[in-house]
């Protein structure tokens, strides 16, 4: 009994290890306090402010960054089962950086910002290439597919479920993999490592 | 109750793990469990998929199209129509045609470094080359009209098992899972019983057939007939028997020898099947199923145009069952294969025996010469079964002759034979012509020298249905102590002589009886009237006109 | 008017407390001596007065002025874990002059004033576009959001706990963000400077 309850507690302590969050934006891809485009000093501006944010944008929280007005082309597959429609809620403020059609120093009040994302980071209007997003992803999904986690009863390796720790209103979203303020500290900002797959795993059942 | 409980959780545990990618040689990362697998690198879905920036889009991929050209499957019974691959089978060949290195994927700017120093895929099973022809074909549309004209295909409209279609086409996706090994070679329903093909496969006939249902196992003697399989009997190996989806040794639909007999031999050799028709094969006179490669082809003509031999032509494995039969109807062993029938048109399934062997003994311009040089020399043998002749062995009809005393019951003047029940392998369990120490494939001893000296052995066949005690040894009738028994025993002279067993053209005046003499043996009467004839007389009585062994008939009657 | 030594007394705390932290309200935005309006010419009146006379409101010190009866709109998100309400205790406050609903000269005895505020000191009775407040926040919410720090162990920076230096009653209000006395001088009247975002990451672990 007493091994018994020693092995839970190592259990708990892996656990609490796993979702432990030794990370913050401070410092990382999305910290632009230093770069010469920002000349408030400060990180949370470019997307956030406390006052006069863009109401507009649903599930944006304190919007401070012009927003996308793109078409993008959504990803189609024979084999996927999931309805994607046009980015919508959070997803829709990550590509008001990363489609590239709003400059990222278009931030407050400015407008006419010359610095636009490149390279890697740009994902473009055309998502047709990029692993879909807002889409709903609940049980009859997964049970549709066939090759899908019940986001339901599925433990996230967060804490909870999948539903609770990576859905947004229910749906896939750019933060469902990424976590724009680096809580992790993982590369590419994802919400947790993908060694061994392990992100990708965390829903796909394969 | 609390162990069981674990156990079960346990097991648990193993079942969702074996349905896993983690757990299968599709692990490609470092931690893989397959003998081949990357350095260090730990990500498992990146050898093919990424979030980002993929090519082509769906799904997701993480490779380059290798841009090869493929040598595509090709077969004269195919209906499809197979293309460069496409679909989700060029994304299984960007490592599977071993052309590309596994760890070369899109969302790195280097090669991902595998263990071992591999780059591509090592020569193996799995890599299947840019040569597909020896593969099941893949990337074309199988649609209903497909299933239409092939005949024996599911209609893919109602594929709703294990087996999917990519949109309309059959891809690897068909038949394999990437993600998934339960049922190994990451395929997407078991091979027991053949139960993956059959989804789209239905075959006629084989249901009832013996390749189907046989319990047979291999003896441990000769070959190994399933090298490649866990399973212990035909049943269980199904189509795998004979066929292999992928490095196919006869290409043409994926035969696993290129020699056709040996998909057979494999199994007929007194290994697997109860008869040994390879020890029958390897006779000196046979139907020699090794002299010809690919030749024999299921879409040739019934008459055959060109001379050859393969087992499948007399059978069709995939129907061949052990319903017995009697003549002239077709046994079960020979069910489902062409023929010609009795007016030398072709048909696609035989009724009787006789219509395979006139595929190659009758009209075919390619058929053998005759053994004896006959007065009425005739290699055409349908001609020569005809039952409208004057006389012939009742193999197509009865016999003409209503009076044949020397008969062994159950036969008698009704009983039609078969062609097999002459021409068969001697001194084998198998009813076949496959193959004998006495020529033409006869099952018996059937001399054709003169001055033969008469014994039960020397005209062993002839002596199976024909008492040769009635034959030779009866003298209480003229015909047969005068005819018979002083030709035969007396002056030597083998019954091939003066009959023709298979039959003979023209007047019931002439030509009955068999009567179409050896003229290696008898020539032309000498003197006046000089010629060769039989005149029949009525029963048991007659006359001939010839001359043999030196002595001169001009005519000589009997009564 | 016997209240009016303590009044007297507060500024000379106000004056000590110059001495102490380097700044006072004097000169800053909050300093209306100087206004046309104020025809008292005295800075803290405009807000309070010695005798209590409004008693509506709780956490009113001597409040001299009419609070709003405006309805607010509150802010709302997905991602949002707090219940926000009304504004409440100084919040309101703050909202009797930046609402916009009555005009800054409305104080003391006075009504019908005609100095309404404008520009981004208008915050408006819509307050989706603004950091929620009014809001408990507490070592449950923290870790039920887990995007923010326990107030109740973290350093705020300024001496204490987030909750001892910059809740109120246990919420979050305007004044968690904004010294409106400006004892501080940092820029927007906040309780410490936001260089790289500095005010927002005291409360906000990302």
């Amino acid at each position: 009994m007493i091994k018994f309850q020693f092995t839970f507690a190592v259990c708990l302590l892996a656990l609490g290890t796993s979702v432990a969050l030794g990370q913050n934006i401070q410092g990382s891809a999305h910290d632009f306090s230093n770069d010469n485009w920002n000349t408030t000093g400060q990180i949370c501006i470019v997307c956030h402010t406390p006052h006069n944010a863009d109401a507009t944008v649903t599930n944006a929280p304190l919007w401070n960054h012009a927003t996308t007005t793109a078409t993008f082309t959504t990803y189609n597959s024979a084999t996927m089962q999931a309805t994607t429609g046009q980015p919508d809620a959070s997803a829709k403020l990550c590509l008001s950086c990363h489609d590239g059609t709003i400059a990222v120093d278009n931030y407050g009040s400015q407008s006419g910002g010359s610095h636009f994302i490149s390279g890697g980071p740009r994902i473009g209007t055309d998502l047709g290439n990029d692993h879909p997003i807002s889409f709903t992803y609940n049980s009859s999904l997964a049970s549709q597919d066939g090759g899908l986690h019940d986001p339901s009863t599925t433990n996230s390796g967060l804490g909870g479920t999948i539903a609770e720790d990576m859905l947004i209103g229910g749906k896939m979203q750019c933060a469902s993999c990424h976590d724009v303020h680096n809580g992790s500290g993982f590369a590419y900002l994802l919400r947790k490592s993908n060694a061994g797959s392990a992100l990708c795993l965390t829903c796909h059942d394969k | 109750m609390r162990r069981i409980f674990f156990l079960l959780l346990f097991l648990q545990t193993i079942t969702a793990a074996a349905q896993s990618i983690v757990d299968t040689p599709h692990n490609l990362s470092a931690n893989g469990p397959g003998s081949i697998h990357a350095g260090s690198e730990t990500e498992i879905c990146i050898f093919c998929h990424t979030p980002h920036n993929s090519s082509p889009c769906a799904p997701l991929w993480n490779r380059n199209n290798p841009g090869q050209n493929y040598i595509l499957y090709q077969s004269s019974t195919i209906e499809a129509a197979p293309g460069q691959p496409d679909g989700a089978s060029i994304l299984c060949l960007s490592c599977h045609d071993g052309t590309i290195a596994l760890g070369a994927v899109v969302s790195r700017d280097h090669l991902i470094e595998f263990s071992g120093g591999i780059t591509v895929l090592p020569t193996g099973h799995a890599n299947l080359g840019s040569d597909l022809s020896d593969d099941h074909p893949v990337s074309f549309i199988y649609n209903t009209s497909l299933a239409a004209a092939d005949g024996e295909l599911t209609d893919p409209a109602t594929l709703n098992g294990p087996v999917q279609l990519d949109g309309q086409k059959v891809q690897c996706t068909a038949c394999h899972n990437p993600h998934n090994n339960i049922y190994g070679n990451f395929l997407v329903a078991s091979t027991h019983y053949s139960d993956l093909c059959m989804f789209c496969h239905q075959k006629n006939g084989w249901n009832g057939s013996l390749h189907r249902v046989s319990s047979a196992s291999w003896n441990g003697s000769g070959n190994d007939p399933w090298p490649k399989s866990t399973y212990q009997t035909v049943a269980e190996n199904g189509c795998e028997n004979c066929h292999q989806p992928h490095g196919a040794g006869g290409a043409e639909r994926i035969m696993r020898h290129l020699p056709e007999e040996n998909n057979c031999l494999d199994c007929h050799a007194g290994n697997v099947a109860a008869k040994n028709i390879q020890s029958d094969l390897n006779k000196s006179y046979r139907h020699d199923v090794f002299a010809y490669t690919h030749i024999h082809d299921p879409e040739e003509n019934a008459v055959s145009d060109i001379r050859h031999v393969e087992c499948t032509d007399c059978h069709n494995p995939h129907v061949a069952n052990g319903t017995d039969a009697s003549a002239p109807v077709a046994s079960g062993a020979i069910e489902g294969v062409k023929g010609v029938n009795s007016q030398g048109s072709a048909i696609s399934a035989i009724q009787y025996e006789f219509e395979i062997c006139y595929r190659c003994h009758a009209d075919s311009p390619e058929k053998p010469g005759g053994h004896t040089s006959r007065q009425f020399y005739q290699t055409n043998v349908r001609l020569e079964f005809n039952a409208g002749n004057p006389s012939f062995h009742p193999v197509e009809a009865s016999g003409k002759n209503g009076d044949v005393p020397s008969l062994i019951s159950p036969l008698n003047e009704a009983s039609i034979i078969y062609c097999t029940d002459c021409h068969a392998s001697n001194n084998s369990s198998a009813n076949g012509p496959h193959g004998s120490v006495y020529s033409p494939i006869l099952k018996f001893r059937y001399e054709t020298a003169d001055y033969t000296s008469e014994s039960y052995q020397a005209y062993e066949l002839c002596y199976q249905c024909h008492d040769r005690n009635t034959i030779v040894n009866n003298q209480s009738t003229n015909f047969a102590n005068v005819v018979h028994r002083k030709h035969i025993v007396d002056l030597q002279t083998p019954c091939n002589v003066c009959h023709d067993p298979h039959g003979v053209q023209g007047s019931s005046t002439n030509q009955s009886h068999l009567i179409n003499f050896d003229t290696s043996v008898v020539s032309k009467s000498t003197g006046r009237q000089g010629k060769l004839e039989f005149i029949d007389s009525g029963s048991f009585t007659g006359q001939c006109y010839l001359y043999c062994h030196g002595r001169n008939h001009n005519p000589k009657r009997y009564i | 008017m016997k209240k009016q030594p303590f009044f007297y007394g507060l500024c000379v705390l106000l004056l000590f407390v110059r001495l102490s932290f380097g700044q006072n309200m004097l000169s800053t935005a909050h300093d209306f001596s100087n206004a046309d309006w104020n025809i008292h010419g005295q800075t803290c009146r405009v807000c309070h007065i010695p005798q209590d006379l409004d008693t509506v409101e709780s956490n009113m010190p001597l409040w001299n002025r009419a609070v709003s009866s405006a309805s607010y709109s509150i802010y709302t998100s997905s991602t949002l874990d707090a219940t926000p309400g009304q504004p409440d205790g100084p919040s309101k406050l703050c909202l009797s002059c930046h609402d916009g609903t009555l005009a800054v000269d409305c104080f003391g005895d006075r009504s019908g004033g005609l100095y309404i505020i404008n520009g981004q000191s208008c915050i408006g009775a819509d307050l989706r576009d603004d950091h929620p407040i009014s809001f408990v926040y507490n070592s449950s919410l923290a870790s039920k959001d887990g995007g923010l720090y326990d107030p109740a162990i973290t350093n705020s920076g300024l001496g204490g706990t987030i909750a001892d230096d910059l809740l109120i009653d246990g919420k979050m209000q305007c004044t968690s963000c904004h010294e409106i006395h400006n004892m501080t001088g940092a820029a927007k009247l906040l309780r410490k400077p936001n260089i790289g975002s500095a005010l927002c990451l005291t409360c906000h672990n990302k």
